[in-house]
């Protein structure tokens, strides 16, 4: 098998198994059994000058002592003035793959408030970042780029892919489940003598913590879902989310009149394009993003979809999908080439682990009917027959039913959800919070997957957090809207003059 | 001997604390300085802070809607009435050709760069701006397939050695240079009026009548002002540790907290400074021919001690300065809120100095004692 196809594979593989992968993550297990507090030495994290304090802790791999330990690494942010040093902030990341410790800039800037008297905690979720990272080998863009998805044998690739992948880690995956986990962390909780935590949770985030509320409750002071993925539902039904996050923009574009008129019929023509592309896909060469080498480029209706996608998490890429389409439609490639580049991020993304979670907890509770419920959008049904062939490879044990069960509980419980977002759309938190009797939800209409990176909402989860979930929230301050406008041509929003000389300069 | 010395200590302090008004001057000193620089750290860093919502003065923003709503994401607004600051966002008029045709778009900031109040709010509007621009820049790049980190060459990360405790490192040295010199502050009327204030009252000649040596009556002096020059730096202290405590400082990133073992520590190191404080005042109010003199020189003399505090506060002191008594207990101070290793050298040698200091002066004030010219203020 030559290298470069089956990487390619892989990486479309990616592209459509990534549910939430702009969230945070979280790590660690086991039981407790060292009393001593763990060294934590100075460290720091990308992207934050501040020092911060890093540690690790060793913790079973599984009830049998022949299994192992693992050590869980953590990273803490210090409180710029510690008024409350019984209690710290804990953030779990998403993906579910992603590294805490490695988004600690992110984490420092969405907890800013509540790090004013509390430490800021992260941990590397058990798969994930320094603690036992499942990755396997990535895909190079080159490769990528020139994958036709619809001509070779996938099934085939993804299965060799995922044999391999395996065969690299040697793990036994049903050690890295959410339920696994959540023992890591209060395992460096009660290690580092913290009494009670704030958990803040992003996108998959939000599942683990729900499972450490369950699990834990005497640990837990306040907590806080961003990005709301409730433990009925499964990852895969995210295509309707898609699909009317998506269809957000194409109103926005046809009421709006300048876009309007400088794209047209946006929604059929993207529809068009992938008509055309479903039939024939595209072979063309186009130059490498980074190093300008001339590349080929088989434009799939798979790449153009996921890639489109991809660019509805942020209001910032979402700016480019109606010249993306318009100039695909008429031969210039270079936006969606653009776009396909900045998807390249699954390097942080463990892929292990994300399996470990979605093949335990995701894919075996899909039945007949939530298989064609979810399968109705063409992403969910391209993920779902993802993790048919890549599931039973991996062959982690299924979760016990009662994971299933929403959590019961009393905690003061902060949900938020954005009106666009194409992941965990606010139904969702809804149907977490049926059990909550002490929760509030939270919906910014305009905004994406992950409210507070993108909202006032920082400042009120550091009120919520500070005044330990009593204090009456004033959300007003989410209804403003934060959208883009859309780039009129590759220059910007601004519509070209019509009797300017140099307006014929696009082509 | 010891006796005869705790006896007349005992009489020094009972003679002081009679004295209600000198006490009291002290004690405001000490109690009002953290007080009031608190009052003024709040209100300076509520007019040096950029106000979360800031309204500027925006022309012609309908050329540049994008970038009006940008600023608005950044809580940058157009306003209008009386807390728009003084800063204007001038929208050239051909922005959206410029755009459209890829060309740099001018907008103008005008504002005064000297007026401190405005200084925090423009650099937050230039940081907008700049961020703004890279962000179209970013996107043009991604639009014409090209990776937008290309423009990135060098990725600078920073590895602050600063801790939340250490990055207040002005206000620490404000705050200690007022501790330090509570030492000579608070014992300076007493010191004045239980020296020159006697000679006047001829007290002293009667004291000087009895069978003690003239050392004994200047150590029993020192001791006297000393143990209230402590008790002004143990209010200082407390008062400090609560007023801080008010100030928001977390709104800067970082927090000004005395710990209960930075007061102990303070409080060891403080002894000999306090003990040699009010063995130079003595001196210098006996040197002085009368009352009113020694007010002057003892004030003109404290520029001293004050001096070798600033340059610590204001950390221009260099390697030797380091060394000398007052700006090495200053600087160890500093460096033990900030958590630091303490300059444990600087700091065993200054003491001995200080020690020395006080040893010297309250010979000479002894010797000085002895003549009938000092004693009936010649």
């Amino acid at each position: 098998m030559m290298s470069r196809s089956n990487m390619t594979k892989t990486g479309l593989f990616k592209l459509a198994a990534l549910p939430l992968m702009m969230g945070l993550s979280s790590s660690a297990i086991a039981e407790q059994d060292n009393k001593v507090k763990p060294e934590l030495t100075p460290c720091y994290a990308k992207g934050l000058d501040d020092r911060l304090l890093c540690g690790s802790i060793k913790q079973p791999v599984s009830d049998n002592p022949a299994d192992g330990e693992i050590d869980i690494h953590f990273t803490i942010i210090p409180a710029i003035k510690p008024s409350k040093p019984d209690e710290a902030v804990l953030g779990f990341a998403g993906g579910p793959g992603q590294s805490a410790t490695e988004l600690a800039a992110i984490f420092d800037r969405n907890l800013r408030f509540a790090r004013e008297s509390r430490d800021i905690l992260l941990v590397d979720q058990r798969g994930t970042g320094k603690s036992n990272k499942l990755q396997c080998e990535g895909v190079d863009l080159i490769s990528q780029f020139e994958l036709n998805d619809l001509t070779e044998d996938m099934d085939t690739f993804a299965k060799e892919e995922t044999l391999k992948c395996k065969d690299d880690l040697n793990t036994d995956l049903t050690h890295y489940s959410t339920v696994a986990a959540a023992k890591d962390f209060d395992a460096v909780r009660e290690a580092l003598g913290y009494k009670g935590l704030h958990l803040y949770g992003v996108s998959y985030g939000t599942r683990i913590a729900q499972e450490y509320t369950r699990q834990f409750p005497g640990s837990v002071i306040t907590s806080t879902l961003d990005g709301v993925v409730p433990m009925q539902q499964s990852l895969t039904a995210i295509g309707k989310a898609i699909d009317d996050s998506m269809n957000a923009l194409f109103d926005r574009c046809e009421a709006d009149a300048n876009c309007s008129k400088n794209y047209p019929n946006l929604k059929e023509n993207f529809y068009k394009l992938l008509e055309q592309l479903d039939e024939q896909a595209i072979e063309t060469t186009v130059r490498h993003p980074r190093t300008h080498k001339k590349i080929n480029l088989v434009l799939t209706k798979m790449k153009v979809f996921s890639t489109v996608r991809m660019a509805l998490y942020s209001h910032t890429t979402r700016a480019l999908v109606p010249v993306a389409i318009s100039e695909a439609l008429n031969g210039d490639y270079s936006p969606i080439v653009g776009l396909l580049s900045s998807t390249d991020m699954m390097d942080s993304m463990a892929m292990g682990m994300h399996s470990a979670v979605v093949c335990s907890e995701d894919w075996p509770s899909l039945t007949d009917a939530s298989r064609s419920d979810h399968g109705e959008s063409y992403l969910g049904r391209m993920m779902i027959e993802g993790f048919d062939i890549a599931c039973p490879i991996w062959d982690a044990k299924p979760v016990d039913k009662s994971f299933y069960e929403p959590v019961k509980t009393d905690i003061p419980t902060l949900l938020l959800s954005g009106g666009l977002d194409p992941a965990t759309p606010a139904s969702w938190a809804e149907m977490a919070m049926v059990e909550m009797s002490n929760a509030k939800h939270l919906i910014a209409e305009s905004a994406t997957h992950g409210v507070v990176s993108q909202t006032c909402a920082a400042s009120i989860v550091g009120k919520f957090i500070d005044s330990n979930g009593t204090e009456e929230l004033d959300a007003t301050c989410l209804e403003k809207d934060n959208r883009k406008q859309f780039f009129m041509n590759l220059n910007g929003v601004a519509l070209q003059a019509d009797n300017d000389s140099e307006s014929n300069e696009k082509e | 001997m010891m006796k005869l010395l705790s006896v007349l200590f005992k009489k020094e302090v009972l003679d002081a604390s009679r004295d209600k008004r000198s006490v009291m001057a002290g004690l405001y000193y000490a109690i009002g300085t953290p007080i009031l620089m608190c009052l003024l750290f709040s209100v300076m860093l509520k007019q040096l802070a950029s106000p979360e919502d800031l309204k500027i003065t925006i022309k012609n923003a309908e050329q540049a809607p994008n970038l009006v709503q940008y600023l608005e994401s950044k809580e940058i607004v157009h306003g209008t009435g009386d807390d728009v600051k003084d800063i204007v966002l001038e929208v050239s008029d051909d922005f959206a050709v410029k755009m459209s045709e890829g060309r740099p778009a001018t907008v103008t900031v005008i504002a005064d760069k000297s007026n401190e109040k405005l200084r925090n709010s423009i650099s937050r509007l230039e940081r907008s701006l700049a961020r703004y621009n890279s962000e179209v820049a970013s996107l043009r790049l991604l639009a014409r397939g090209v990776d937008p980190t290309l423009m990135r060459a060098v990725d600078v990360q920073v590895h602050d050695q600063a801790t939340p405790d250490s990055k207040g490192g002005m206000f620490l040295g404000i705050a200690t240079l007022s501790i330090v010199l509570t030492l000579f502050y608070a014992a300076m009327n007493l010191a004045i009026d239980t020296s020159a204030g006697e000679r006047e009252r001829n007290s002293i000649a009667l004291l000087l009548s009895h069978p003690i040596s003239t050392l004994q009556i200047v150590l029993a002096k020192s001791g006297a002002i000393a143990t209230f020059s402590m008790l002004g730096l143990a209010l200082i202290l407390v008062v400090s540790k609560f007023a801080y405590g008010m100030v928001p400082w977390e709104q800067l990133g970082f927090s000004v907290n005395l710990s209960i073992e930075f007061m102990l520590f303070c409080f060891v190191i403080g002894l000999p400074i306090a003990l040699m404080s009010a063995s130079l005042q003595v001196f210098v109010s006996f040197m002085a021919k009368s009352f009113k003199e020694a007010q002057t020189y003892v004030t003109m003399v404290l520029f001293v001690p004050m001096g070798l505090s600033m340059v610590t506060t204001y950390d221009i002191a260099t390697d030797v300065v380091q060394w000398l008594p007052i700006a090495a207990q200053q600087y160890a101070m500093i460096e033990f809120i900030k958590g630091n290793d303490i300059p444990v050298a600087q700091l065993a040698l200054s003491t001995l100095v200080t020690l020395g200091l006080f040893g010297v002066f309250s010979y000479l004030s002894s010797r000085m004692l002895k003549s009938e010219k000092v004693v009936f203020g010649l």
